[in-house]
């Protein structure tokens, strides 16, 4: 099959924050030194050099930049200061915008006036929602424990409702970008027989990396993955909390402080500011690798979590102490950021990865599984 | 003529003060026109145009840096316009040399020149100082021996000055020649041997220049001889010296992987063949005369003399040839390949000394080999010829050259002798498995291509990828690096590693820079006046650069350099015209030559 060559493709990959690509002469380095390189997957330098060549549609079936977590180890080595995990980085931001069937998300990573309007925007939006359609307003009145009375400001009910709606909406996304995923990256490669058993069996892979992230713990510094790991956990159980089981989450009655309502969220609070305090140090410090090069949407999303997650406490805070108006605006405003950060960031931008990482996992390990099957099957006929 | 002249810049030019240039560049006879484009400005072609038309320009000057680069812009300006594309003319300050103190000048008179049309060499140079017919070598290495033989065999005067106790410099340490494998010691000992008997050569080793005075064709130089110890005229090299010394150092000329005595003789084949005192470990030397002195004691000859102090001689030399070579990367820095770390990790020059057929193994290429040492009780691993052949060898390319972290340039030499070294490893030791290591393979010259050819055919494996660390797993050495070509990661088992490091100026290049003011390019090597035009002239008349000191090159390079060398020098001896000296012209006297060609 004959590959079409796009000569200006590295110029597309500009407005993702492109880095010094053409500087790569090829020696390898990059490769020997990952280790997450291996006999199937060998990157950074092959994906580098479809770069160069301009490769644009065998790019857009790579997996490899997804196996990648940017270490540095890499870039720290290469003699031609080519930065070679950034290139990962920006084919990831590039790869979430090919998966992407609407557009918004290549207009997000490209554009910071698309990225920060749609998040006024939704977080407008919001406000309006909250504060005139409103039918209790703000209620003085205090529980018998002494706490805000949220529920009735905020009727559970319908807030729930609204959680619901956005989760089908965020989820229908997500998913139908999961299935061009996987349509790209395995069934447009027609040499490759995916056994449905193979599907069931590899399944074991998505869960496991989602919820260990363990292959991070391969990078030379360990601590990056535990750090990762403490934030990601921190924000997966307060979704759950939030989005899943708001019922059980909010509730006017205060509980001691040992139930696990409480425990379970000040645990999540706690995994996201030590997560976020981290991230922002490295970030700013800009000591490691890592956090060299940070793209707008590398920091709009941490912004805007912490800025949900200081919002969180306060309103925890001003409930327990029962102080109904501080509660109130603040109860605003924590929605006023949240809700436009998992409908903007979750599908079209950097939370995307929480997703498409495992799902690549999952992917690659199908296709080695694949072909090792092959090598095995080209071995046995050379020698009989 | 009517005349425009156009300033572009390149972006990362010298902080010449182009607006004050421009200025000036003004009031010159017939020019209507002075436009400056700031760095990273490009010319457009229309503006060009409009310029041109508008004050009906015949002339066109691009000044700069290196205004090359922007002359086709110019020239298909002055083809729309109708105008005569010959009169695009170039005023380029670095090829005229436009740095140092009177940069500003020198530019100048390079824009007044292109301005009325007038080769700027054809004013700028002249003859006139009379030329004292001896001449002064630095460094005696193949560059130096080169020129030396050629001036001195031309009826000249040469004094050649070596820093260390011997001529011969690196080509002495070497094996082989590439491509043709010639016994490089067959090549440069006949050559060592006529510098020590030549009427016409004064040798002094162990010496440095210590001030340069005087203009071109007559330099005062002072040279500093330090003591040697040994009558050179009076040792016959009887070793028994050495037999007795009590100090036991590494010798510089096995690259460390040796020992040697105090007192010595660098190699058997030295020019001068006698016996030297290092004062830095002599135990007599150090302890002020208390302690040893043996070897003066059991000379024979009395020819040692360990109270001799450093002599100070005074030379008149009409020419300078630098010939200063090159010294090898430290590699301990970059430790991925772990170097001093693994005992079995060589750089390129301990593998020469390795496989030299003169060296510590008698030419038996072996791994290291652990032994206590007696007196520390430490453990050491050492080069011994009971050693153990290696089964497997890597050799790395590009360590340190090609890289942004240290050398940025190609040390060109590596990839052939590395390549030799395989094909040494090859006939020494049959079965053996040699792994190249390469990111491009360099093989420019004639003949090389067929060698490269030839180590392929000759079972080595030849890897395109640059292989990224060496590791220790369970006591064995692994070299783990990417096969591009086989689309594989690949991890090897070796038990020798062989670094082929970049090459970096010697370490008393700034010095001498300082003292001849002359200037270094941004890697540190010497520059030439013009790297295509006069490679081996400096901006300082009377002053030549041959061999390595100017750039990374071959033993065939270098020793063509040494040639043209001397052929420049004899030339400024001969022709009675004098040297001219670039910068011995002030401006104006400059502006007046041209304008009297000008007006001719």
């Amino acid at each position: 099959m004959a590959i079409r060559v796009n000569p200006g493709f590295i110029d597309v990959l500009d407005k993702f924050g492109r880095e010094n690509i053409q500087l790569c002469y090829q020696c390898g380095d990059c490769s020997a030194v990952c280790p997450h390189a291996d006999e199937f997957y060998k990157f950074p330098r092959k994906p580098i050099r479809q770069l160069q060549m301009g490769l644009e549609k065998k790019i857009e079936t790579t997996l490899e930049p997804w196996l990648c977590y940017y270490c540095g180890d890499c870039s720290d080595l290469c003699p031609r200061n080519a930065d070679p995990g950034a290139t990962m980085m920006i084919l990831r931001r590039y790869l979430s915008s090919v998966y992407d069937w609407t557009g918004l998300s290549r207009k997000f990573y490209t554009s910071y006036k698309w990225e920060l309007g749609a998040i006024t925007i939704i977080g407008l939006m919001i406000t309006l929602l909250f504060s005139v359609f409103n039918p209790n307003g703000i209620v003085t009145s205090l529980t018998p424990e002494g706490g805000v009375k949220v529920n009735e400001m905020f009727p559970v009910e319908t807030v729930n409702t609204g959680a619901h709606i956005m989760l089908i909406t965020i989820a229908g996304f997500l998913i139908s970008n999961i299935i061009r995923m996987w349509y790209f990256t395995i069934l447009k490669d027609k040499t490759l027989k995916i056994s449905f058993s193979s599907y069931v069996i590899q399944f074991r892979q998505l869960i496991i990396h989602f919820a260990t992230q363990v292959r991070f713990s391969k990078c030379k510094d360990k601590k990056y993955w535990g750090f990762h790991w403490i934030l990601m956990s921190g924000y997966t159980l307060m979704f759950i909390l939030i989005v899943g089981n708001l019922k059980w989450f909010q509730t006017d009655k205060i509980y001691l402080w040992y139930h696990p309502q409480r425990l379970l969220g000040y645990y999540s609070t706690f995994g996201l500011l030590l997560g976020l305090v981290y991230f922002f140090y490295g970030r700013i410090k800009k000591a490691d690798q890592i956090f060299k090069l940070s793209h707008l949407s590398d920091w709009i999303f941490i912004v805007l979590l912490l800025f949900t997650t200081v919002s969180g406490i306060l309103l925890h805070i001003f409930r327990i102490e029962g102080m109904p108006v501080a509660t109130y605006y603040t109860y605003i405003i924590h929605m006023a950021v949240l809700v436009p950060m998992l409908c903007v960031e979750v599908p079209f931008s950097k939370w995307s990865h929480l997703a498409y990482r495992p799902f690549a996992i999952y992917f690659s390990e199908l296709k080695k599984s694949a072909l090792s099957i092959r090598n095995r099957e080209k071995l046995f006929l050379k020698h009989n | 003529m009517r005349t425009g002249i156009f300033f572009c810049q390149t972006e990362d030019d010298r902080n010449l003060n182009i607006d004050a240039i421009a200025k000036y560049s003004a009031n010159l006879p017939d020019v209507e026109v002075v436009q400056v484009f700031g760095p990273g400005q490009r010319p457009e072609i229309t503006i060009i145009c409009d310029l041109v038309h508008s004050n009906n320009l015949d002339r066109i000057v691009i000044a700069g840096e290196m205004p090359g680069y922007f002359k086709p812009v110019f020239t298909r300006a002055m083809a729309i316009c109708k105008g005569n594309t010959d009169e695009v003319r170039i005023a380029s300050f670095q090829e005229h040399g436009a740095k140092g103190e009177n940069a500003i000048d020198r530019a100048k008179a390079v824009v007044a020149c292109a301005s009325m049309g007038v080769p700027f060499p054809l004013v700028a140079i002249s003859g006139g100082n009379p030329v004292n017919h001896s001449t002064l070598i630095l460094g005696g290495g193949i560059a130096g021996i080169q020129s030396a033989l050629e001036i001195a065999n031309a009826g000249k005067a040469v004094y050649l000055v070596e820093q260390s106790g011997t001529i011969g410099g690196h080509m002495a340490m070497f094996d082989k020649t590439f491509p043709t494998l010639d016994c490089a010691a067959c090549i440069l000992t006949p050559k060592m041997v006529s510098i020590g008997q030549h009427e016409m050569i004064h040798l002094f080793t162990r010496s440095k220049i210590e001030s340069v005075s005087g203009i071109p064709g007559a330099y005062h130089v002072k040279v500093r001889q330090r003591a040697r110890f040994v009558d050179v005229k009076s040792c016959v090299a009887c070793n028994q010296c050495t037999e007795v010394c009590p100090v036991k150092v590494k010798s510089e000329f096995d690259a460390g992987i040796s020992l040697r005595k105090a007192i010595y003789i660098p190699f058997p084949q030295a020019v001068p063949n006698a016996y030297l005192v290092d004062e830095t470990k002599c135990s007599y030397l150090l302890s002020k005369g208390e302690k040893c002195g043996v070897c003066m004691k059991k000379c024979p000859k009395e020819c040692i003399n360990l109270n001799e102090t450093d002599h100070i001689i005074d030379l008149e030399v009409g020419n300078i040839i630098l010939a200063t070579g090159y010294d090898l990367l430290d590699v301990s820095g970059i430790d991925q390949y772990g170097y001093g770390k693994f005992p079995n990790v060589l750089t390129s020059i301990e593998f020469e000394r390795l496989t030299n057929a003169s060296g510590t193994t008698g030419g038996k290429i072996v791994t290291k080999t652990r032994q206590i040492n007696k007196k520390t009780g430490e453990e050491e691993w050492i080069f011994s010829p009971d050693g153990l052949a290696p089964k497997s060898v890597a050799i790395i390319h590009c360590v340190g050259s090609r890289n942004k972290k240290y050398n940025s340039y190609c040390s060109r030499v590596c990839c052939m002798y590395s390549l030799k070294f395989a094909h040494l490893i090859k006939e020494k030791i049959p079965d053996v498995n040699v792994y190249e290591f390469y990111i491009d393979m360099r093989a420019f010259g004639k003949g090389y291509e067929e060698f490269a050819d030839r180590i392929r055919e000759e079972g080595t494996y030849v890897i395109r990828g640059h292989s990224a660390l060496v590791a220790m797993h369970n006591g064995h050495m692994i070299v783990r690096g990417e096969d591009i070509i086989n689309d594989r990661l690949t991890e090897f088992e070796v038990e020798l590693v062989v670094l082929a490091v970049g090459l970096i100026p010697s370490h008393d290049t700034k010095e001498l820079s300082k003292m001849l003011d002359i200037s270094v390019d941004a890697d540190g090597w010497f520059s030439e006046l013009n790297y295509n035009g006069s490679p081996t002239d400096t901006e300082k008349g009377g002053i030549y650069v041959a061999g390595m000191c100017q750039g990374p090159k071959d033993i065939p390079d270098t020793v063509a350099q040494g040639s043209a060398v001397a052929a420049g020098v004899l030339g400024s001896i001969t022709s009675k015209k004098g040297i001219g000296h670039l910068s011995s012209i002030p401006l104006s006297e400059i502006e007046k030559r041209a304008k009297t060609i000008h007006t001719i």
